[in-house]
């Protein structure tokens, strides 16, 4: 009887604390992506640790930033996770605050490239990727990015779509490597649409391009290193090209909304995302390249992913200033010269 | 059936409901998109859309192969359900499954078995380089013919089944009784099959037109952006420039254009039986 007096005891005592920590959520933002695998690695251990329900949404970059915009004066979403380009429009429509990493225990750990990609405070990049050409070593030696538009090879190549994340890092390492690298880019969208009708396609989902590459419909394409698991599966001599004017990429970052009641928890959650362990497991599974510089993967696992400190040093990035103000000038340059 | 018509609407009611506010509501939002501008009606969003060189294209080449598909599919589907209805029971029964079958698969799956097909090492390319009609393999592969072999894959078995019923309830009679007083094949088709059957060739040609208007996945497997139609540019146009008020001028366009279709056959179907 006694037990049983302290036990119930002992539970009203620990409602009212359960029901306060129900009450806490956190809505996140992010891509549709391996959300299985951010699930055990990410979410599962996060929940148990803040105590905290985390309410996930998923999409496209471009729907889940129109919703942001359209609950701008009643935000849901506390946090997202958003490319480099994208974090800037979110920053320039007033969307996010600035983020205060000295509550970031992990902020030390990143590559310096991560800690404030676009420069104004209101992003940290949790993930980059490096974007060059695999291409059949048997077949061809790319030295260049413009040894893609060689007679001999430009009838064997995919080229990223302007519209997908590849198309203007690659367009822009291509102007680089023609020697007229506006950010309009100009050039290369012009060199591609004299080519335009020997370009095998514009791809759109570089998932396709393995079963092209199998076929040997195509010999080379731009991609992004977290499509390159795929190639090394191939039974053939897939290279991954280390051109002379470099290699480009991008950068995902994590943002805060303006306005959101859970900054506290949203600055948490960053945190623990962007943690050693969690960014080792991450890199593990082959999902996102880490961020945090001490992480460290095997060989194996470092070939499949963007790794290393002079990888992320080098990278050209288009800067996000220069991909904002251009994306609609790009995308109507493009129709005009390659779409039609 | 009903006494009054007011217990026969009442019953109507709720599904009327049900889709005026799921559906109808929603979609007259979405177009009135196209026609407004700062709060103003106006068609400046749709002279914006024909200004452009490449949309004019898109239409056009939407256009056509709309028309290419339906016009083949007729040919090839009077041909196809012809010969069936002619079958014996058993084997009609067994060659109306085959046709349907297509239809129980994903078109994603479908589209991308034409991706092996016809791909430099496809066969179709093996059979044209091995009897020496080309030395090297041909580019069919996000071209417009591989769009268009998609498409009237994908949509041939609804006009073929729309003739075969059309087909099969034609007077048995007719035929002979034409062949008897001398007409030739092809004036029999012209003069008695063709009228006929034509609500079988409008219902089809509707679905068949419509449906490769509308398709999105094989032309966007098959044709890429090198081959950019209708539905694939709205799709640009939503998913990557956030336009939705050029996406909303295209849907406009497309429903447009399916009505457009149904009433021209529709009209022609009835003309010809005026006559």
């Amino acid at each position: 009887m006694k037990k049983a007096l302290i036990a119930s005891v002992a539970l009203v005592a620990l409602f009212p604390l359960g029901a306060a920590a129900q009450e806490r959520t956190l809505t996140i933002s992010v891509y549709a992506f391996a959300q299985d695998d951010y699930k055990t690695i990410v979410y599962d251990p996060f929940e148990a640790k803040c105590g905290c329900k985390l309410v996930v949404e998923t999409g496209n970059s471009v729907e889940r930033l129109a919703k942001m915009e359209a609950n701008k004066a009643n935000p849901v979403v506390d946090l997202a996770a958003v490319s480099m380009a994208d974090g800037l429009a979110a920053s320039r429509a007033g969307l996010i605050d600035k983020i205060d990493t000295s509550k970031l225990e992990n902020f030390s750990r990143l590559y310096d490239v991560a800690k404030d990609p676009n420069g104004d405070g209101m992003s940290v990049g949790y993930t980059f990727y490096a974007t060059s050409i695999a291409y059949r070593s048997d077949k061809m030696k790319i030295e260049s990015w413009a040894d893609l538009l060689k007679p001999e090879y430009v009838g064997h190549v995919a080229f990223p779509n302007v519209t997908t994340n590849q198309g203007p890092p690659a367009l822009y390492m291509l102007g680089l490597a023609l020697g007229k690298d506006t950010p309009d880019l100009k050039a290369p969208i012009e060199a591609l649409g004299e080519k335009k009708d020997e370009i095998v396609t514009f791809y759109e989902k570089s998932s396709q391009l393995v079963q092209l590459m199998q076929q040997e419909e195509i010999w080379a394409a731009p991609i992004g290193r977290f499509s390159w698991a795929g190639f090394t599966k191939l039974d053939l001599p897939v290279a991954w090209a280390t051109p002379k004017e470099g290699q480009t990429g991008g950068m995902n970052v994590l943002v805060m909304t303006k306005g959101s009641k859970n900054q506290d928890l949203a600055l948490q959650f960053m945190d623990f995302w962007l943690s050693t362990d969690v960014q080792t497991k991450l890199a593990e599974k082959l999902i996102d390249s880490p961020a945090n510089k001490e992480v460290k993967v095997s060989d194996k696992v470092a070939n499949n992913i963007t790794y290393g400190e002079d990888t992320a040093k080098n990278l050209k990035l288009i800067p996000s200033a220069a991909a904002l103000d251009n994306r609609n000038g790009w995308l109507k340059e493009w129709n005009e010269k390659v779409g039609q | 059936m009903f006494q009054n018509r007011a217990e026969a609407l009442a019953l109507a009611l709720p599904a009327a409901i049900f889709a005026a506010v799921v559906f109808l509501l929603p979609v007259a939002i979405l177009l009135s998109e196209g026609f407004r501008s700062d709060g103003a009606w106006t068609l400046a969003a749709y002279t914006d859309f024909f200004s452009q060189t490449l949309n004019r294209t898109v239409f056009f080449r939407t256009f056509r192969l709309g028309l290419e598909v339906t016009a083949v599919s007729a040919i090839i589907g009077y041909a196809a359900a012809f010969a069936i209805v002619n079958l014996p029971p058993k084997g009609k029964g067994r060659m109306i499954g085959l046709v349907t079958l297509p239809l129980m698969i994903s078109p994603v799956a479908r589209t991308y078995a034409w991706i092996v097909i016809l791909g430099r090492t496809g066969i179709v390319n093996e059979a044209i380089t091995g009897l020496g009609l080309s030395a090297e393999p041909l580019r069919l592969l996000f071209t417009e013919t591989a769009v268009f072999i998609g498409l009237l894959q994908l949509f041939l078995p609804l006009m073929i089944l729309s003739l075969i019923s059309a087909l099969e309830n034609m007077p048995k009679d007719a035929i002979p009784a034409a062949r008897v007083l001398g007409a030739n094949w092809f004036q029999v088709f012209r003069k008695v099959i063709l009228p006929l059957t034509r609500e079988g060739l409008v219902v089809g040609g509707t679905l068949v037109f419509t449906g490769s208007l509308t398709a999105y996945i094989t032309p966007a497997i098959l044709g890429g952006s090198k081959v950019l139609m209708l539905e694939t540019l709205m799709y640009q146009q939503v998913s990557v420039a956030n336009n939705f008020v050029s996406a909303s001028v295209i849907a406009f366009i497309l429903i447009v254009m399916s009505f457009a279709a149904n009433i021209l056959l529709k009209r022609l179907a009835t003309a010809r039986n005026r006559r």
